[in-house]
């Protein structure tokens, strides 16, 4: 493989080096995956503190407000370089973004738009919460509904992390779809919550 | 984005909304959804002694799309063989509402509930022929 080099001096630059070491000129954000971005190690579980403390720290250095005064190339740079690190912090902060995020990575077949699912059991599930939030007819049964899909929710995202050590590819895609009819779930009954309560006495 | 007359027409009466004995024997039930956009919808067909399909019921929890593409679907479907109806297409859906590209998954989630009702149909009709010799015994 080639070694990249320097855009502004021609020096050798590390892959994962957002300086050169020779010139100090800022570097294009490159192909770093979101945990190599910001210094981690790939995996579910993520020290949120060791996360944000990386993510300012970096931030620091590649704000575009610390290269109005540079080059219009070094400024157009920073700006991609503060996008790709956004797009990293976001995705891993986020539990069930950083797990379809690693689940992609781990090459776990996941369906975008289009044909259904063939997990009945899953289906079932999803259509009796969404008749049950349907029926609910008033503020205290909906919140009843929201709180339990939440509790569901957070079970979910616990199990990942086992998942994920067992690199237990049908657990992992099986319990991402969940998540995603929980999280609508929780959605639905935020906004029924809210006309209920504006239709209310 | 705005929704075409038709998809606005189904949605605000959206035909055959309800549910059918899911356990009876000339019943078949298609469960189907695409967890992207949180959309689940059932779609169940019940079939004469004939082969046509006397009733259509669907439940749809979904986008305007989603349930005007539904409620098309058990519109077409009756008074038509099972035959017939696994030949719909997703693509005449979306033709028939005007759906908008980003829009074309929620027929074809539809195509796909009308099959799966179809499969389940069959599967309970061929499960009932395997049983007959048996109680002629």
């Amino acid at each position: 493989m080639q070694t990249p080099m320097c855009w502004s001096c021609g020096a050798p630059v590390e892959a994962a080096a957002s300086f050169c070491a020779a010139c100090q000129a800022v570097q294009p954000p490159g192909q770093l995956d979101h945990f190599a971005r910001l210094g981690l190690g790939r995996g579910y579980t993520v020290d949120l503190a060791a996360l944000d403390r990386a993510y300012f720290a970096l931030q620091r250095r590649l704000h575009p407000d610390r290269f109005v005064r540079k080059q219009p190339r070094e400024r157009a740079i920073s700006q991609q370089q503060a996008a790709a690190l956004n797009e990293a912090y976001e995705t891993l902060k986020h539990p069930i973004r950083r797990a379809r995020y690693l689940a992609e990575l781990m090459d776990v077949d996941l369906p975008g738009d289009g044909r259904t699912i063939d997990d009945p059991q899953l289906l079932m599930e999803a259509m009796e919460a969404r008749e049950a939030l349907a029926e609910a007819g008033t503020v205290a049964e909906v919140q009843a509904l929201e709180r339990r899909s939440r509790d569901e929710s957070d079970a979910a995202i616990a199990a990942l992390r086992e998942l994920f050590t067992r690199a237990d590819q049908a657990g992992i895609r099986r319990a991402i779809l969940r998540l995603a009819y929980l999280d609508k779930f929780v959605e639905e009954a935020r906004a029924r919550r809210l006309n209920l309560g504006s239709a209310g006495p | 984005m705005a929704y075409s007359d038709k998809v606005v027409d189904h949605y605000e009466n959206p035909r055959n909304v309800g549910s059918l004995d899911k356990n009876a024997e000339d019943v078949g039930t298609g469960l189907v959804g695409a967890p992207a956009c949180g959309d689940v919808m059932k779609l169940q067909i019940k079939v004469g002694v004939d082969g046509v399909i006397e009733d259509a019921k669907f439940k749809t929890f979904g986008c305007g799309s989603a349930i005007a593409s539904s409620s098309l679907v058990t519109e077409w479907v009756k008074g038509k063989t099972v035959d017939e109806a696994e030949t719909i297409k997703n693509t005449e859906i979306a033709k028939h509402l005007a759906l908008p590209p980003v829009k074309i998954h929620c027929s074809v989630l539809a195509e796909d509930a009308i099959k799966a009702a179809i499969a389940d149909y069959r599967a309970k009709a061929a499960k009932k022929q395997d049983e007959q010799p048996k109680a002629a015994e």
